[in-house]
Formats: structure tokens, C-alpha cells, sequence
């Protein structure tokens, strides 16, 4: 195993490359992150789930702040801080459960607990167990873990809670270490499950295509991504559908994404950005991927998207986002322009236009915010949601403790 | 996971070390007095330092050795790169600072880095003032592929394509290319001035025999990122008397027959690159990096620690911690570093505001570069300037284009920079050195010539003597005038002109709408002209004395001054000759009869140097005497001058003595046409300094018989 020199180098990297943007995309950005973090993980020295977590945030912050136009960083950092609760939690309960002589106040603790994930218990609470010397941040971790410290003494028949606090302090340690060691793989194979996922994402998504491409139809797609190349590809396989590919200047993505259709044997027009409203009427369905979907299921999606999603509204045509779920942001756009980016003016006029340039200002947005009520439904890797519904995914799969990293 | 990327990068490179040279000396002083203080590739390009943007495109090119060769400051740049983040653990490559002292030219640092033996394969030999997005991996791809068909490969340019006048085009120098159209093969190499402008290039006819299809390009801006192969520095050892890369190397070796090497251009079409030659294209390269060109390398990516821009819109980058006034205004392309404070009606536009500035109240700021530390107090404006660190403007301080404050110099307050100016708290030294060798000299023409009342003016002798005048009472700080003693001719200081900041074309084709009547005028009317043409040269006198005048009166620099005569000479083509009649007799008209002999002194202590722009032989020294002559000869008062400014003439090295024993010989100077008994006494005047001319020469040649 590497030690926590060699971790802070590979954090360093990371940072410095997302800087750099040597890392671009949001899906390997976050197989990245991921991976980093459970690196994090294994090597660091913790012995209280309080402590792990504020280095996963830290770590993690620095990620964000490296990249903070990637919002999938921060999305992968948020979902394995919740998987770090989650874990922690059912290991409390489980050993909780385990209890036979249980002290009354403990129990009620745990109920009040259980009933509530998400409440803070007050820090009164872990008062009366006498833990001055852990009477910190009553935060739900600290008192969750207190009343389980406290109740695996009990356990082990240690019960005096009060009195030999010296002595106890030493116990509790040696307990924590036991506890804790059995926490660490099993946070770490969760973590797995994660990286397992993103891996295979783009097959979880593609294989819903059956339901969502009827043979026949006219589908429109916007700009290059991944998800829905693997989406189109697979419902290629056996349903026979054309496909409209918007040019999406000025990067030209869209040829790139006609090329790569076409010689999946998919029958594929390419058509510029001004006919996009004129071919609408045309299409049953538009099928596009995203950079990131927001709190509010709105879209930071590639320049163009706005366009085609508004035409889609006035056509009445359905607009089918595909999506894997770490590209889901508990953030809310406030501001929309905080969350684009400006690249350079290149594609839009030439650099050796010398004269021009120099008297005009030419900004080139590489993201366009799309509005929730103009996407009818979200595919994701766990199946398909309303916009509508995407506070419900928020809330399984971060933490409200963690939107701001 | 981290240790992918150094697997890819052993990839790129199986089998050594990728390895890049970063010249972090420029040899040359475009950026003076500024780079008294600090060498170039730390000075700061929109509050980073500008070798941060180079070892960055490095680092993304997946490099793993840096040597940095520097001379000048080394120590600074020693202890930059060694407290940087380039030289932590985490540092994608290591880093390697090389001093070489003694070096006089890019070509002189390459030897000694070829003695040292430390490049073992392909490298990059970037400048340490590139700013650039280019992902060098490709292009280094592209050469290793390059090389596997034409053997003789040694070199790739990195090339960009800008159109003539861009604004990251440097003005003074550029170059043509002449390339193979379908290899990009550069089979000739020509470096191109704006002065004098290139109407012919030679080229071997061999070129179009071996190439089929020939592109003449002068549509490049040269990045000066070159992918070099090992012989390169060889090549440099060989060669001992080449000195610069591009004008040297690159013409040699392609010129050569017998070393049949090759070097191709990498033509970069979607990426960003150029270099930080001068003023003007600092200038045009911060505008670059605001409006994003070179992104993914803009201050909102936050690429060095401790950096925390934000974008906000219309082109605005700001820091943390900045405070900003409900009434100021803030135009498009400002960036502004943290802890800086802006106060009320304060207007900035185009410009880079650097950490911890002071703005005071309705300050105006158009196209300034304002370094860490300024302080702007109440109402003063600024305009397409750089203010170096700790720069402390005074109040009602207004600066005029051009102008380039180096470090901790204070101005004001209620002063007027006039453009151009230059200001540093160093002294110019060059000036009394002479004086000090002279002083022997000095004394004895000072017997010879009324000693008691001409008294050496020796300001700069003293130490803090400023420029009451020109700085205002609290300021510190000397002008500094752009050295061209070692400039050979005209054309090289025009050269230099153009490539200071906020220079315009327009300014070389200059015309003067204001028609003053011109004092000069009826002296140079008195002329017995020998031109078929009186009227163009009666323009033409006009126009000079304008200039002359003009000069005086704001005081420009002896360059600009004679940069504009020559640019007026040049367009109505008449000779040196006619512009010294007209100038001589201008400058003497300044001189102050009633302190005849200071202001004389004064006078042509300032202005002499730009008759000696226009004189060139010995010839022409004795004509410019005769012309002298001929103005103190017109009244009794003027004929007092002759001998003063004689003397400083002589002084100033203007007037040599052989010129002088050559005009007092000449019969000419015994008796004019016009009053014979003024020139006579003129003549008579300087008898005594002949004498002691002849005497000192006699003593000369008698030392060197011994």
C-alpha cells in the first residue's frame, strides 16, 4: 500500500491535471475522482468516522476548486461522503441491533435516530452519556457514534458509564480501533460498487433503448456524447430508425457524432443549426446528453442544446435527456452563467484575422443552460425519471450536509 | 489515478526522458529599466508570472526534465523556480535552473549546454516568455514521424498564422518563410525588419529545383518553440560565431550546401502561441489571455497557487477580497488582483490591476498595466502605461501613453508625464562615465574656455537629485533614455521604437496640422539651395523645424526625435545635409542669450546628440560647422555661441577635432560671402582652441613615438 506522502503527490496530480484539463469529460473525470477517493480512503489513517469524512471534504474541495466547471467532481465527492454515512450508519445500527442489555437511553437515542436520518441530534445528547472529552460538533456522526461507543462498552459488560473516565477514554479507543477496522473494507467495497458503476454505466443506460426508439422514427440529436452514441447504437441492433444530427457549431461536434452513427450502419443526416426548427416538425423524439443536470433538472449542455430543446417545446416534440447519475448536481443555478464556459474565440473567427480581433469582442460559450420544463424525460442509469422527480434522486444520493464541499 | 499519466507519459517516450530548455534570458533590453530590477520571465503577464506560462505548456506536454538557462538575475530566478510549485514532489517534471554567466548570446548558453552533455535525446527549446495552449506532445509526434522519412531532420519551428499588422505580430522583427508546400520543408529563412523595408530576398535556384511547389509566407508569428534534435547543439559548437537561433542557425544551416540538414515549420492552426518579444506585444498577449485566446491557460483556471479569479461578465476577471466602490465602473477586459481597493468614480477599461493596489477616488485607468502594490491616489489618469510593483502616484498625476514607471518610483503630485516616458529609481549610467574619464579634459578646455563661467553641469552626480520639473515635488525617480550608442543605424532605433508600448503606426507617417509660422523658416530661406525643386525643400525645411520645434516642446527623446526627422527625410527624400541646416540653426535659436554660455551648455548637451544623428562622416562634421558658422555669423549676439557650443559639440563627440582643424584650415571659414568681418572673428575666436587641439594631438603622437 502507498503511504500518505505518496497519496498527497497523487491528489496533487489530479488537481494540477483538472487544472490543466489534461482530464476532460465528466465521465472519466469522475472514474478519476473516484478512484482517487478510495485511494483516500484505504491509505489514510482515521480512527473516527467524523475524521474521514473532513478529509474526503477536504480532498475534496480541492478537486472542486480545481475544476469547478466540472460539477461531476463534486458529485462524486458528495456521493461517497453519503456512502460513508450510509455505512457507517447501518454498521451503528446493525451493532445497535445486536444489543441485549441495552441502557434505555441509548435505545431512545437510536430510535430517535433511525426515525430521522437526516436530523441532527441535539449535542445535549451526547452529554449525558458524560463524554466531555468528546463533546464536540454534535453533528448526527458524533452522537451517532458516541451512543454506539458507548453501547458496544455495554456490550461488552463494561457498564459503567460513568466514573472511571480515565480508564474508559482507553477502552473506548481500543473499541474504536476494533469498530473502525471493520469499517474501513466494507466503505472501500462500497466504494468498488460505485467505480463498478460508472464503469457500467453507458451499458445501464443503452440497454433501456428498446423502450424508449420505436422502428421508424425520426430522431434528433444534438452535439457528440457518448451515452446516447451507445444508446442509438443499441437500439440500432434491432430496430431500423433515422437519425438527424444538428452540426452544433462551432465545435462541429454533431459531424463527428453523424460519422460515428453512420458507420454503425444507422441511416444519419446531418443538417446545420439554422434548420433545426424547420426539421422539427419532422421528428417524433429528441434524444441528446448533457454536461451536467442541476437541482432543478435544468441542463449545462453543449451550445445549441437551448435551440433545439426550444424548437422540441413548439413542436411539441419529447426531448429524452440521457444521462448517467453522477452528472446529477445538488446545485441550483442561481446564476447561469456560473456554471458555463467561456473557451477560446478560435472556432468562431480565426486568430489571424488580425485587424478584427483586435476591435471586437468575440465570446464563445461552450454551454447553453436549458431550462427543466423543456426536457420531458431523463434516462439515467437507474431507469427513467421526470424532471420533475429529480429532487427525490438528489435526496437518495447525496447528502444535504454536503452540497456545499 | 495518478500514476496512469506517467505510464502515458513513458509511453510518449519509452525510451529517456523527455527533456525541454527553457532560455530564460532574452538578450536584449526592450524591456529596460524594468529589467534592471527583474529579469524578464518574472515579470508579470496578467498577475502570473511569465515563465509560469511556459513551464505550464511544458508540464502538458507531458516533459520530465527542465533545464532553465538564465544570465541575467539568475539568483531571482534560482529562488523563484526553487520556492515554486515546479519544484515540490508533485511537480510533473524536474527542474533544473543552469547559470551561465558569461554567455553574450543565445548562441554562446547552447555551447556551454552542449559542454555539459546533459541532452540525451529529441528536446524542446522554448523561450521562457512563450504563452501558449499548444499541446507540444502532437507536434513533438509530428517530428519523431517527420524524421522517420527525411533522416536529416534536425529541427521543427513552431509556427502560427497571423495576418501582417496583427497585434501579437511583433512590429520590429518578423521573418519570412519560405516553405516546401507539401512537406512544410522551410528551405529558406529570411529575417525581415520593418526598417528598412526588405524589397528584395536572395534565394538559391536550387530551392525550386528540388521543390516542385514553393510558398513564400510571411503571414507567421514565430513562437520560438522549437523541437530540436541533439546536433542542434553541436551544430552551435561547431559554428562558434553563431549567435542567434533564427537570423544565425536557421539561415546558416539552410543556407549551407555542405551540411544538406533540414529543418520543417509545424504550422499551428487551432492552437495558441507567441512570444513576449517587447512592449507591443506584451501589450497585444495580455489582451490575448483576457479575451481567452489562449484558453484553457486564463486566469479563471486558477493555474497557480494562491490564485482565485473569477470570471464575471464582459470579460472581467476578478480576485477574492477585492473591494470595489459602488460608483466605479469597470469596462470590458479588467482584471483585478486580490486585496486591491477601488474607490468611488473610479473608470477602468483594458487593463490589469495587480494584488494589493490602492485606487484613490475618480482615477481613470484605460489600458494600463499596473503591477502589485501601486498606489493611485485621487485623480489621476492613466492611459496604455505600465506601473511596475510599489509604483506610488501622487494626486492629479496624468500619464500619458507609453509610459513605462519601473519599480518604486513616486510621481507627483499635479504632474503631467509626457508619453513615452520612461522613469526608474536607477541612474543612467553610461552618461558620467564619460564625464568621469573626461575630467582631465574637461578642466583644460575650461581654461581655455572662459573656465570661470561654464560650470559642468553634473546633476546626475549627485545622488538624489531628481527632476523637480518632470516628477513633481514628492517624486523619485530618473528618466531613462533607451541606449543607442551601440545601435548602428537609423533604421535599428526605428526598429526598437515601434516595439515600445502603445506605439502607432500612424505616428511613423506623421503629419503636423498645426502650421505655426516657423522661426526657421527664414534661416533656411537664406540658403543657396542647389535642389531643382525649392518648393518640395521649402516643405520640407518647414516640416522639419516643425518637428524640431515640437521636440522642444515636449521634450521628447533624442530617438524620437530623430526617428521622426529621418521618417520626413525619408519621405521627401532630400539629404542629411538639408536636415542639419534646418536643425542646427533651431537648436542654437533655444539657447538663452542672456546666460549665453549655461544655456548653451545646456542646450546642446540636450539636443547636440541629435546633430549628431545627422552627421556621419568627417565630412559632414565640417559642413555641419560651416552651417553653424554661417547662423552665429548672422548677429553679433549669435556669433558669442561659436565658441561655447563649439566646445560642447566637440564635448559631446559630435564634432571631432580633425573636422574642426579641417573647417578652421578651410579658407571658407576665414571670410564668408555675406559679412567677412563677423566670420573672421568667428574664426578667430576658436584660434586658441585650435591651438590646444594641435598641441594635445602633438602630444599624442610624441607619446606614441616613445
Amino acid at each position: 500500500m502507498t503511504g500518505p506522502r505518496d497519496l498527497n503527490a497523487q491528489i496533487e496530480s489530479l488537481v494540477n491535471r483538472l487544472r490543466r484539463r489534461q482530464v476532460v469529460g465528466s465521465w472519466s473525470v469522475s472514474l478519476e475522482t473516484a478512484l482517487l477517493l478510495r485511494q483516500v480512503v484505504s491509505v489514510a489513517r482515521w480512527n473516527q468516522v467524523n475524521v474521514l469524512i473532513n478529509l474526503v471534504k477536504d480532498v475534496g474541495g480541492k478537486l472542486v476548486m480545481a475544476q469547478p466547471r466540472e460539477l461531476a467532481v463534486g458529485n462524486i465527492v458528495r456521493r461517497v461522503l453519503r456512502l460513508i454515512r450510509d455505512v457507517y450508519n447501518s454498521e451503528v445500527s446493525n451493532s445497535n441491533t445486536n444489543l441485549t442489555s441495552t441502557s434505555e437511553e441509548v435505545e431512545d437515542d437510536d430510535k430517535d435516530y433511525e426515525d430521522d436520518n437526516m436530523i441532527k441530534s441535539p449535542p445535549q445528547k451526547s452529554k449525558t452519556y458524560d463524554l466531555q472529552s468528546y463533546s464536540g460538533p454534535g453533528s448526527i456522526i458524533s452522537s451517532s457514534f458516541f451512543s454506539s461507543s458507548a453501547s458496544m462498552i455495554n456490550l461488552l459488560g463494561d457498564g459503567s458509564v460513568s466514573g472511571k473516565e480515565a480508564s474508559l477514554d482507553y477502552d473506548r479507543n481500543l473499541l474504536n480501533s476494533f469498530f473502525f477496522l471493520h469499517l474501513k473494507p466494507t466503505i472501500i467495497s462500497e466504494l468498488q460498487e460505485l467505480i463498478n458503476e460508472l464503469e457500467n454505466m453507458y451499458v445501464n443506460i443503452a440497454d433501456q433503448a428498446m423502450e424508449h426508439i420505436h422502428s421508424n422514427e425520426i430522431i434528433m440529436t444534438v452535439g457528440k456524447s457518448r451515452t446516447v452514441e451507445m444508446f442509438l447504437k443499441t437500439a440500432a441492433k434491432k430496430r431500423k430508425f433515422s437519425i438527424v444530427v444538428a452540426e452544433t457549431s462551432p465545435k462541429y461536434l454533431g459531424h463527428e457524432m453523424a460519422l460515428s452513427l453512420s458507420q454503425a450502419g444507422i441511416d444519419t443526416t446531418v443538417i446545420s443549426d439554422s434548420a433545426i426548427f424547420a426539421v422539427m416538425s419532422r421528428v417524433n423524439k429528441v434524444i441528446m446528453g448533457t454536461h451536467a443536470v442541476l437541482a432543478n433538472g435544468g441542463l449545462i449542455s453543449v451550445s445549441g442544446t437551448q435551440m433545439v430543446a426550444t424548437a422540441a417545446k413548439h413542436h411539441s416534440t419529447p426531448v429524452v435527456v440521457c444521462t448517467g447519475l453522477y452528472k446529477l448536481s445538488p446545485l441550483y443555478p442561481y446564476d447561469e452563467d456560473s456554471f458555463n464556459d467561456l473557451v477560446a474565440p478560435d472556432p468562431v473567427m480565426s486568430f489571424d484575422e488580425g485587424e478584427l480581433i483586435d476591435k471586437v469582442t468575440i465570446l464563445n460559450p461552450y454551454y447553453d443552460y436549458v431550462s427543466p420544463e423543456l426536457v420531458s424525460l431523463f434516462i439515467t442509469n437507474t431507469g427513467g425519471h421526470p424532471p420533475s422527480y429529480l429532487y427525490r434522486l438528489i435526496n437518495e444520493n447525496y447528502d444535504p450536509e454536503d452540497t456545499v464541499i | 489515478m495518478a500514476p496512469t499519466t506517467k505510464s502515458t507519459g513513458k509511453n510518449i517516450e519509452a525510451e529517456t526522458a523527455l527533456q525541454a530548455v527553457v532560455l530564460a534570458d532574452s538578450f536584449n533590453e526592450r524591456f529596460r529599466p524594468i529589467t534592471l530590477d527583474m529579469p524578464r520571465c518574472l515579470l508579470p503577464l496578467c498577475n502570473t508570472p511569465l515563465i509560469e506560462y511556459t513551464l505550464e505548456c511544458l508540464a502538458v506536454a507531458g516533459v520530465q526534465e527542465v533545464y532553465i538557462l538564465c544570465r541575467a538575475h539568475s539568483e531571482k530566478i534560482k529562488n523563484y523556480i526553487s520556492t515554486s510549485k515546479w519544484n515540490r514532489s508533485h511537480s510533473p517534471f524536474k527542474i533544473i535552473p543552469i547559470v551561465t554567466p558569461e554567455a553574450r548570446s543565445i548562441g554562446d548558453v547552447l555551447r556551454e549546454l552542449d559542454a555539459k552533455q546533459l541532452i540525451s535525446s529529441d528536446f524542446i527549446l522554448i523561450s521562457g516568455d512563450v504563452v501558449s495552449n499548444i499541446h507540444l506532445d502532437k507536434i513533438l509526434d509530428a517530428h519523431r514521424t517527420r524524421k522517420n522519412i527525411d533522416k536529416n531532420l534536425i529541427m521543427t519551428m513552431v509556427v502560427k498564422e497571423a495576418s501582417p499588422f496583427h497585434r501579437t505580430r511583433s512590429l520590429g522583427e518578423s521573418s519570412i518563410f519560405v516553405l516546401d508546400g507539401k512537406t512544410q520543408e522551410c528551405v529558406h529563412y529570411e529575417s525581415a525588419e520593418l526598417y528598412p523595408h526588405k524589397r528584395n530576398m536572395i534565394m538559391d535556384m536550387e530551392v525550386f529545383e528540388k521543390h516542385s511547389n514553393v510558398q513564400i509566407r510571411n503571414d507567421f508569428v514565430d513562437c520560438q518553440i522549437d523541437i530540436c534534435s541533439i546536433e542542434v547543439l553541436a551544430l552551435f559548437t561547431e559554428n562558434f560565431d553563431y549567435q542567434d537561433i533564427r537570423k544565425d542557425f536557421v539561415y546558416g544551416i539552410l543556407t549551407s550546401d555542405l551540411l544538406g540538414k533540414t529543418i520543417y515549420c509545424h504550422i499551428v492552426k487551432d492552437a495558441y502561441a507567441a512570444r513576449v518579444r517587447d512592449l507591443q506585444t506584451y501589450d497585444a498577449i495580455s489582451k490575448d489571455v483576457l479575451s481567452r485566446w489562449t484558453y484553457p491557460i486564463v486566469p479563471d483556471s486558477n493555474l497557480q497557487e494562491g490564485d482565485s479569479y473569477e470570471y464575471m461578465r464582459g470579460q472581467i476577471y476578478k480576485e477574492q477580497n477585492v473591494s470595489l466602490s459602488r460608483s466605479c465602473v469597470l469596462g470590458e477586459k479588467v482584471i483585478i488582483g486580490s486585496g486591491t481597493e477601488i474607490a468611488e468614480n473610479v473608470k477602468i477599461t483594458n487593463s490589469v490591476i495587480g494584488r494589493r493596489v490602492n485606487i484613490g477616488p475618480n482615477v481613470k485607468i484605460d489600458g494600463a498595466y499596473i503591477w502589485d502594490n501601486v498606489t493611485i491616489n485621487a485623480n489621476c489618469s492613466i492611459s496604455r502605461s505600465i506601473l511596475a510593483n510599489n509604483v506610488v502616484l501622487e494626486e492629479n498625476v496624468i500619464v500619458n501613453k507609453g509610459c513605462l514607471l519601473s519599480y518604486n518610483v513616486i510621481i507627483g503630485p499635479k504632474i503631467t508625464l509626457p508619453s513615452y516616458t520612461k522613469l526608474t529609481r536607477h541612474k543612467q549610467n553610461l552618461d558620467y562615465d564619460d564625464y568621469d574619464t573626461k575630467d582631465k579634459e574637461d578642466k583644460e578646455i575650461n581654461q581655455l574656455l572662459h573656465a570661470q563661467n561654464i560650470k559642468l553641469v553634473k546633476d546626475n552626480q549627485k545622488d538624489d537629485s531628481y527632476d523637480i520639473k518632470l516628477i513633481g515635488e514628492n517624486g523619485k525617480g530618473h528618466i531613462w533614455n533607451d541606449e543607442t550608442s551601440d545601435v548602428e543605424d537609423d533604421d535599428e532605433a526605428k526598429n526598437i521604437k515601434v516595439t515600445t508600448l502603445a506605439y502607432d503606426l500612424s505616428n511613423l507617417s506623421f503629419t503636423d496640422d498645426e502650421s505655426t509660422a516657423s522661426v526657421i523658416s527664414e534661416g533656411s530661406s537664406d540658403e543657396e539651395s542647389d535642389s531643382d525643386e525649392p518648393s518640395n525643400l521649402e516643405i520640407f525645411s518647414k516640416e522639419v523645424a516643425q518637428t524640431v520645434e515640437r521636440a522642444f516642446s515636449e521634450g521628447h527623446t533624442i530617438e524620437i526625435a530623430s526617428l521622426e526627422l529621418n521618417t520626413l527625410r525619408m519621405a521627401s527624400n532630400t539629404s542629411f545635409r538639408d536636415t542639419r541646416i534646418v536643425v542646427i540653426p533651431s537648436i542654437l535659436n533655444q539657447i538663452n542669450t542672456d546666460k549665453l554660455l549655461a544655456s548653451t551648455k545646456d542646450v546642446l548637451t540636450r539636443w547636440g546628440p541629435l546633430i549628431g544623428k545627422l552627421v556621419h562622416s568627417k565630412d559632414d562634421q565640417t559642413d555641419a560647422l560651416f552651417t553653424l558658422q554661417k547662423y552665429c555669423a548672422k548677429t553679433d549676439i549669435n556669433s558669442k555661441i561659436f565658441a561655447p557650443s563649439l566646445r560642447t559639440l566637440y564635448e559631446i563627440d559630435v564634432i571631432e577635432e580633425d573636422a574642426i582643424l579641417e573647417w578652421y584650415y578651410d579658407e571658407r571659414s576665414k571670410g564668408g560671402v555675406g559679412k567677412p568681418e563677423i566670420y573672421s572673428k568667428i574664426h578667430d575666436v576658436i584660434a586658441p582652441f585650435v591651438k590646444w587641439l594641435e598641441e594635445a594631438e602633438e602630444e599624442n603622437s610624441e607619446e606614441d613615438d616613445e
